[in-house]
């Protein structure tokens, strides 16, 4: 079968085999349509086949976005989750920051019956012969 | 079958149409009237067209460059900008305690509109029942104002402030309707009112949180740190997608600082100062503690405070001797006559310049003339005779540092000295401070009496802090250092520490080794010796300062100076204002000074430095 015409063909009017060729549009539609590419396909075929692709695409482009949803939602649940033991973090350590402050153990410990240690009655052993500390001339980093 | 067609041409009168078919028969009046009826459909739908058209042209050309920005408007049904805070950075003492963090708490919000529309028909019924959970869950809501709250006519109505969490937790579990909550971040001070002058608090406003006084304004720029945000589309719920195309721009954490202070120092030394105070039935005190060595600050407090946590509480409560807001920092802002503690610095100036040394003497009657300044007389109206200038430091001699001052001294090699030692002049510590003033020759109103009475501590007025440095110079050889409060400030991870820095040299060390020797016997035979303490030489001075136009009762009784003297390591300031129980420097101060540098010993472990008495 033959679908392609010499100019020459055209120009005389007359087909080379002598039949009465197809109309030059005709021939172009009938072209595109059943050789797309590489081989040759009814109509019916190529609407299934469309029809079977766009399904598949659709499934797959449904399925990724079920995922991404689904994603986004555990994202969300661990940001919320992340919010909540911030907030957990904060106030345990508002309250380490509590009972480590000098008030609460000074008050606990009067709590427990403890007295502060009176710097008065440090006894001072002295030492003959020691080497005087006091000639460490370091400064107290505070 | 041939289609049909028409070959009219507008404005033709008669016929009107002529419709043929294509054979060219003639149509009949029926399907005429139909292709009327079409092309009328078609004018109306062409005119509505041209109506769209034209307010499109309205809404896209016109109100667009009027600034009516529909696209945003647009965008924002279904995007989100969720500004994201950056927690204002932490405050640590010295030994790594926290003295400022921020916990999050929620507001309580009700929505009055939405509930009388979800509730159209049993209005009554549903808010009793509502009111009553939420009542019951806050009770220190009273439902009065709940019924007021929900028959407002507003979007949203708060009703409860900072509750706690779990009270938090039991609504979230209810899921009430028309009821939300809305975290806040809060600035906590888990120490309360420990050094509370020195923080400062932060304000506690809706949209406004900054820093007032103390670090906290000093440092509020890096305090806050910057805050970033997350643009992403929602869902139907408003939720963010944030799988979706989104934008985030990160946040900065505010930088966390340490500061010199020690938690346990300062909670030793506020507490006996209150206790001092009240005992002595005085007005207010401060107490300074500085590293003789470095100029860190180690307490500082003030007496009356306040709880950063309840700053509220205080508004219009006054401190330093009702001049100031309790919430000022009274070492650094309540400015006095130093007294006594002044002669200190006269005896520093004319010792560096070798015009006197300890052992020159100068006669005491008790009173001294000058040619054009008023009488001075000692403080107990004393007549000590011929005196060395150590006794007149163990007296606190007003004659004889008047006489050191205009005689020896003269104002022209004595005021470079007040401007050394840094008086009248800010001492650049972290925070805002008052700079203290005196009159000098050139200043508007300054006579021979000013410096007659400043070389005693008089006509002059100095912060608590700027006295105590003037000892720390003493203290450390002649060499004042810049007193710091923030020993290292960390941004993000990006950590700096202050270094010790020497601000100048005031006096010679020669000169700064015979007033420690001067100081020491002070303490040994003079005014100050209630700050004895066993085993330790101790250098200090009292003070007891009145104030022009005021009853001579009305005393700033303090006491300076360091320990250990043979090697210092700590400069100590009490002051003690307007005590009642006991007026003098000695008697007042010298109690609570020697219990601050006992406990001090104690708490560093630093040896004493002398054999004690057997």
């Amino acid at each position: 079968m033959r679908f392609m015409y010499r100019l020459e063909d055209r120009a005389d009017g007359q087909s080379a085999g002598g039949a009465e060729p197809p109309k030059p549009i005709l021939a172009a539609k009938q072209r595109r349509q059943l050789h797309p590419f590489f081989f040759r396909m009814g109509p019916v075929t190529l609407s299934i086949s469309s029809v079977l692709l766009i399904g598949l695409m659709a499934i797959l482009y449904l399925s990724q976005l079920g995922q991404a949803v689904a994603a986004n939602q555990k994202l969300q649940d661990l940001h919320r989750q992340q919010a909540i033991l911030q907030r957990q973090n904060q106030d345990l350590v508002d309250v380490v920051a509590q009972e480590q402050s000098p008030a609460y153990i000074d008050a606990h410990a009067r709590l427990l019956g403890l007295v502060p240690a009176d710097p008065k009655t440090v006894q001072v052993v002295v030492i003959p012969g020691l080497k005087p500390i006091a000639t460490d001339n370091r400064g107290i980093q505070p | 079958m041939a289609g049909w067609g028409w070959d009219a041409v507008w404005g033709t009168p008669s016929p009107r149409w002529r419709l043929y078919d294509h054979g060219g028969t003639k149509m009949s009046i029926e399907m005429r009237r139909a292709r009327r009826r079409q092309m009328f459909i078609f004018l109306l739908v062409c005119v509505g067209m041209l109506v769209l058209l034209g307010r499109l042209y309205y809404w896209q050309v016109l109100e667009s460059q009027g600034g009516y920005d529909l696209a945003r408007l647009a965008n924002d049904e279904h995007t989100q900008d969720i500004v994201l805070d950056a927690p204002r950075g932490l405050i640590y003492d010295a030994q790594g305690h926290i003295l400022a963090t921020n916990v999050v708490r929620d507001d309580v919000y009700i929505e009055p509109i939405q509930f009388s529309i979800d509730h159209p028909d049993n209005f009554q019924s549903d808010l009793t029942a509502l009111v009553t959970t939420l009542h019951q869950v806050l009770p220190t809501v009273p439902v009065d104002r709940l019924y007021r709250d929900f028959n407002l006519d507003a979007q949203a109505v708060r009703i409860a402030v900072r509750i706690d969490p779990a009270q938090s937790e039991q609504l979230h579990r209810l899921h009430l309707e028309d009821v939300f909550l809305e975290p806040r971040t809060w600035r906590i001070y888990p120490a309360q009112d420990l050094a509370a002058q020195v923080l400062g608090y932060v304000t506690q406003n809706d949209n406004d949180n900054h820093g007032v006084y103390g670090i906290e304004s000093q440092y509020d720029a890096l305090l806050t740190g910057k805050p970033g945000s997350f643009i992403a589309e929602t869902d139907l719920n408003g939720n963010p997608l944030i799988v979706g195309a989104s934008a985030e721009q990160p946040v900065r954490d505010g930088a966390n600082l340490t500061l010199t202070i020690d938690s346990g120092i300062e909670y030793m030394v506020q507490t006996a100062l209150a206790e001092a105070v009240q005992q002595l039935k005085g007005e207010s005190g401060t107490v300074v503690v500085i590293n003789a060595r470095t100029g860190a600050v180690v307490a500082m407090a003030g007496e009356p405070t306040f709880d950063p946590n309840q700053y509220g509480n205080y508004a219009g409560q006054m401190g330093c001797l009702g001049s100031e807001e309790v919430f000022f920092n009274p070492a650094l802002y309540c400015a006095y006559e130093p007294g006594s503690t002044m002669k200190v610095v006269t005896m520093a100036a004319a010792l560096d310049q070798r015009l006197i040394t300890p052992d020159t003497t100068v006669n005491d009657p008790g009173y001294i003339n000058f040619n054009d300044a008023p009488v001075v007389t000692n403080w107990d109206h004393k007549a000590y005779g011929t005196e060395t200038m150590t006794q007149v430091i163990e007296h606190s001699a007003n004659v004889g540092a008047a006489y050191v001052a205009y005689d020896i001294l003269g104002a022209a090699r004595y005021y470079p000295y007040l401007a050394r030692f840094g008086f009248g002049q800010p001492l650049g510590i972290d925070g805002p401070e008052e700079a203290g003033e005196y009159r000098m020759p050139g200043s508007a109103g300054w006579t021979p009496s000013d410096l007659t009475r400043q070389a005693f501590g008089q006509s002059i007025l100095a912060t608590p802090m700027q006295v105590a440095m003037a000892y720390q110079a003493i203290a450390n050889g002649g060499v004042m250092m810049r007193p710091y409060l923030v020993a290292a400030v960390d941004d993000s991870g990006h950590v700096v520490t202050t270094q010790p820095q020497v601000e100048r040299r005031v006096i010679s060390a020669e000169a700064a080794q015979l007033l420690t020797g001067m100081l020491e016997r002070a303490v040994t035979d003079g005014y100050a010796r209630l700050a004895q303490i066993p085993g330790y030489s101790i250098a200090a001075k009292t003070g007891t300062s009145t104030t022009q136009g005021i009853p001579l009762d009305e005393t700033e009784a303090s006491l300076a100076g360091f320990i250990p003297a043979s090697n210092p390591q700590f400069v100590i300031l009490v002051k003690i204002d307007r005590p009642q129980q006991t007026i003098y420097g000695d008697t007042a101060a010298a109690p609570l000074w020697k219990e601050i540098a006992q406990e001090l010993m104690w708490y560093y472990h630093v040896p004493p430095d002398q054999v004690p008495a057997t």
